[in-house]
């Protein structure tokens, strides 16, 4: 018997074995009957649709199930050898780093340093220990140059950072995430997650990371875990996910795999990379001298619907009546100055140019801190301009990030009263909810409720002029909400309004704006069609944009025509 | 938004300083404005707290608190002349008020009222300046050895207050946005929706605080006590930190720190001993009279002074050092000899 086969075995990071757990009041289980092992040094990834038990399962694992939350729990967990039913969430801190998807709502102290500092002075450990424990995690994470600052000067890129350094700074064998890209822009939510790689790789860190945006962070794992109503429905590697995700649950592939699925290539590809690679081998489009991808991507000459100028839309068309104006809303030189710190103004937006035509979707894009907001706070009036003009026809109807601040009565007949309200209501399809408490609907029916407070009184007839406005709508969203979302807006633009969506998310972007804006540091630096804007870059380009390189390409469904009629001329 | 009062780090000689302090030396400029009644020495403290303000990068708290001191020390002035009338110079009889009584106006009153106002204004600029200067966290850090459980939870609401006021801020924007269809908001409504909201973030506070080990009995193992380790052994944290140990980061010290003991406590012990020696003669009725001696002056004169502790000195180097540093590599003449 050889010396490593005496060797005790490793304590698995974690253990589970049929765990059940209900809610208090909870009539069905959030968990049911779930076993599974995390070896130290996994990184796992955490999949599956809202609701599917994915949250619930991280907060068992720290330990806020039930010790927190109360309900009832069955079966067996273990972290690090721990017995985490037995133990509270503050034996397991030691052991397990926990970050939730808002990082606002974990954050309680007033400086970087002192938050990250926070769980090191609750376990007692030493000042000069603590000292080099922050210094060290701070480095580790690249965010000294933070250390001094509040909390509420950072952006949400730099306050996820500390919440993870927060979690990381006792060292803990296991880091618990759950969806900390959802408010992040694509270059913030990139760096993250290969920043969570590189602590798995050289510090031995387990990683379990739940996430809706698994084109994300897949190829970045050892492992998917796929949960479906409260149970494991999948565990395997991610290539094997996503052959499983094909036959079981399309909405939890990844746009590149949905582009091989479309074009029945196989393997299905993990990563941008893995994709290149397979089409690069593969005959049909490998043409001998000629690139048939790009003689078959006939961008320019494609009759889409969403490269064409907008158009009038459908419902005014139908009545033979010509919108009343051009433009929806028009921002003409505009500059909007906010106070960062003490006396510190800046010029957040800086000589903006944009129009919005009805029944035009337009998706407004860029990184954190790059305007977004503030324009669309400004064209709604929230925020007053040092110069320029606003010229809004028909009214604006802003949904900002948070739906719940719309949400005042216990009664969702009491915040739409009289017909004004129920047209609202019956726009949204949430006519038959009107006797309803707000807090009883699901995520995505307090949205379109939020929206239906903001488009009250608004219509004419069937038609909406004017703008609506979203920010940020899909944070936390699964794939099956935001094609419920894009249906809305689509039907929103079909009764003229014109659409102004800002959001991060450049898949949903490609799925339901015909132009993009993007801004950047204050002004905008491309302005044009969807396929064009989104096809031309990296970090703001789709996945299948990334894995073909084409002009013009950025949906499955239009990088498998491009590959059929490669396939058909190679 | 955030407040104008709110904590912002820079890198300035008060905000670098240890809480204590900051904490002498401000507090012993707020010291004064209760201790005196001269209006020259209350206008010297204003003034040393605007100076000290400004040197710290505070402009927007020391404007702010600026404004709302002269307005309440404006209805200071108006509420001291209608409800007192002792003094000799009458500007105005306005015969018989209900509740007030017969309202005559004086000139003492007025003056009297204004002093009221003008010590209001000073002590709110005096915490408007400490509270824009002085990292909350460092402080209550430094409180957490006497009470634990009350500066953990002073630290909660520092952070808390802001979040809520931001929270507010969201509910107005959102009721500014409603359609006019919907049914309007009033303040009771965003008051009850802000409290709910309150709560929720409590919630989500605690379970932070469960996470980062807030049940654990941390404040006795960090007083030194004793400590059980996996293996049971006892450890004693007390003796690992000694002289020249790095601090931990809250804890730290500044080059500032006795600039600002130094100036605290003279201006205090100046204060005491201008007191007993007669610089705070002021005196408001039946004549209004205003001491103005050379102590009063001399008083005046120091505390103005010490509004200049902030002042962080710029490093001046001779042409000799700024060629020393250019020419490392040069020969031993030219050190000797720059100008060559």
């Amino acid at each position: 018997m050889s010396e490593l086969a005496t060797e005790p075995r490793a304590v698995p990071a974690l253990a589970l074995a049929g765990v059940t757990y209900s809610y208090p009041t909870a009539a069905t289980p959030a968990l049911r009957d779930v076993s599974l092992d995390l070896s130290p040094g996994e990184f796992a990834l955490l999949a599956g649709r809202s609701a599917s038990g994915k949250s619930t399962l991280l907060r068992a694992v720290c330990g806020l199930v039930p010790h927190f939350h109360g309900g009832e729990i069955e079966g067996r967990i273990e972290v690090a050898g721990i017995d985490a039913i037995a133990a509270g969430p503050g034996e397991l801190a030691a052991v397990v780093g926990y970050v939730a998807q808002d990082p606002e709502t974990q954050v309680v102290s007033t400086t970087v340093s002192a938050e990250i500092e926070l769980p090191l002075e609750m376990r007692g450990d030493p000042p000069a220990s603590r000292a080099r424990a922050v210094e060290e995690v701070a480095l580790a994470l690249a965010i000294p140059h933070l250390l001094d600052r509040a909390v509420d000067t950072l952006s949400g890129g730099e306050l996820q950072r500390v919440a993870l350094a927060a979690a990381l700074v006792t060292r803990p064998r296991l880091v618990l995430l759950d969806e900390p890209t959802s408010q992040l822009d694509p270059v913030a939510g990139d760096e993250l997650i290969w920043l969570l790689r590189r602590l798995n790789e050289e510090w031995g860190v387990t990683i379990l990371l739940a996430e809706h945006r698994l084109e994300r962070c897949l190829a970045a794992a050892d492992r998917v875990i796929a949960m479906d109503s409260g149970a494991v429905a999948f565990d395997g590697d991610p290539a094997s996910f996503l052959t499983w995700a094909q036959d079981v649950d399309t909405a939890l592939e990844t746009p590149a795999a949905r582009l091989f699925s479309l074009t029945g290539i196989e393997p299905l590809p993990v990563g941008v990379r893995d994709a290149r690679r397979t089409l690069a081998s593969t005959a049909a489009v490998d043409g001998g001298g000629t690139d048939p991808l790009r003689t078959s991507c006939t961008f320019s000459s494609s009759t889409s619907r969403r490269q064409q100028p907008a158009s009038p839309p459908k419902k005014l068309r139908e009545e033979g009546v010509r919108p009343p104006s051009t433009t929806a809303v028009g921002a003409k030189n505009l500059w909007v100055e906010l106070t960062r710190g003490d006396d510190e103004r800046r010029d957040v937006l800086r000589g903006i140019d944009v129009t919005v035509k009805p029944g035009e979707r337009v998706a407004l894009m860029g990184r954190n801190g790059a305007g977004k907001s503030t324009l669309l706070r400004t064209l709604a009036g929230l925020q007053e301009s040092v110069r320029g003009k606003v010229e809004v026809l028909g009214g604006i109807a802003l949904l900002m990030q948070n739906p719940s601040d719309y949400l005042v009565r216990e009664r969702v007949g009491d915040e739409l009263p009289g017909e004004a309200g129920l047209a609202a209501l019956r726009l949204v399809g949430l006519e038959h909810a009107s006797d309803a408490d707000p807090r009883d609907l699901s995520g995505g029916e307090r949205q379109r409720l939020a929206l239906a407070i903001a488009l009250a009184g608004r219509m004419d007839g069937d038609a909406l002029p004017g703008l609506v406005a979203l920010d940020e709508p899909t944070r936390g969203m699964d794939r099956a909400r935001k094609d419920d979302l894009v249906g809305l807006i689509s039907d929103l633009a079909e009764r003229g309004a014109g659409l102004l969506v800002a959001t991060h998310d450049v898949e949903f972007a490609a799925a339901f704006a015909e132009r993009v804006v993007l801004l950047g540091d204050g002004v905008v630096i491309a302005d044009g069609p969807a396929r064009e804007v989104l096809s031309g870059g990296w970090y703001f380009a789709t996945e299948v944009a990334r894995v073909l390189d084409l002009p013009g390409v950025i949906t499955p469904e239009q990088g498998a025509e491009v590959l059929h009629k490669a396939t058909e001329r190679g | 938004m955030r407040s104008p009062f709110a904590y912002v780090s820079r890198p300035r000689p008060l905000q670098s300083a240890s809480p204590g302090a900051a904490v002498v030396y401000l507090g012993s400029l707020i010291a004064v404005a209760f201790l005196y009644s001269n209006p020259i020495v209350l206008l010297a403290v204003g003034l040393a707290l605007v100076i000290a303000g400004r040197l710290a990068g505070a402009h927007s708290a020391v404007r702010a608190a600026l404004w709302m001191g002269f307005t309440l020390a404006l209805l200071i002035v108006v509420v001291n002349a209608l409800v007192v009338s002792r003094g000799e110079t009458v500007l105005a009889r306005l015969g018989e008020w209900p509740l007030f009584g017969q309202v005559d106006v004086t000139l003492e009153a007025i003056l009297a009222g204004l002093v009221l106002g003008l010590r209001a204004a000073v002590v709110m600029v005096g915490f408007a300046v400490y509270s824009a200067c002085v990292d909350p966290d460092r402080v209550l850090r430094a409180l957490r050895p006497i009470a634990h459980r009350s500066a953990l939870t002073a630290t909660l609401v520092s952070r808390l207050v802001p979040v809520a006021a931001a929270d507010a801020a969201r509910l107005r924007d959102a009721a500014r946005l409603r359609g006019p269809g919907a049914a309007p908001v009033g303040r009771a409504s965003l008051a009850r929706r802000l409290l709910a909201g309150s709560l929720d973030r409590a919630v989500d506070v605690a379970a932070t605080l469960e996470l980062r080990g807030y049940s654990l009995d941390s404040r006795r193992r960090a007083a030194g006590a004793t400590f059980s380790g996996s293996e049971g052994t006892k450890k004693r944290f007390t003796r690992w930190v000694r002289r020249g140990t790095p601090q931990a980061i809250g804890g730290r010290r500044s080059r500032f720190d006795r600039r600002f003991y130094a100036v605290g406590l003279v201006v205090l012990a100046s204060a005491i001993a201008g007191k007993a020696l007669g610089a705070d003669s002021f005196s408001e009725y039946p004549t209004t009279e205003i001491g103005s001696g050379a102590l009063t002056l001399a008083v005046a004169a120091l505390i103005v002074l010490s509004g200049l502790a902030p002042l962080r000195r710029k490093s001046h180097r001779r042409p000799s050092e700024l060629r020393w540093v250019r020419n490392t590599h040069a020969t031993e003449f030219d050190r000797r000899a720059p100008g060559v």
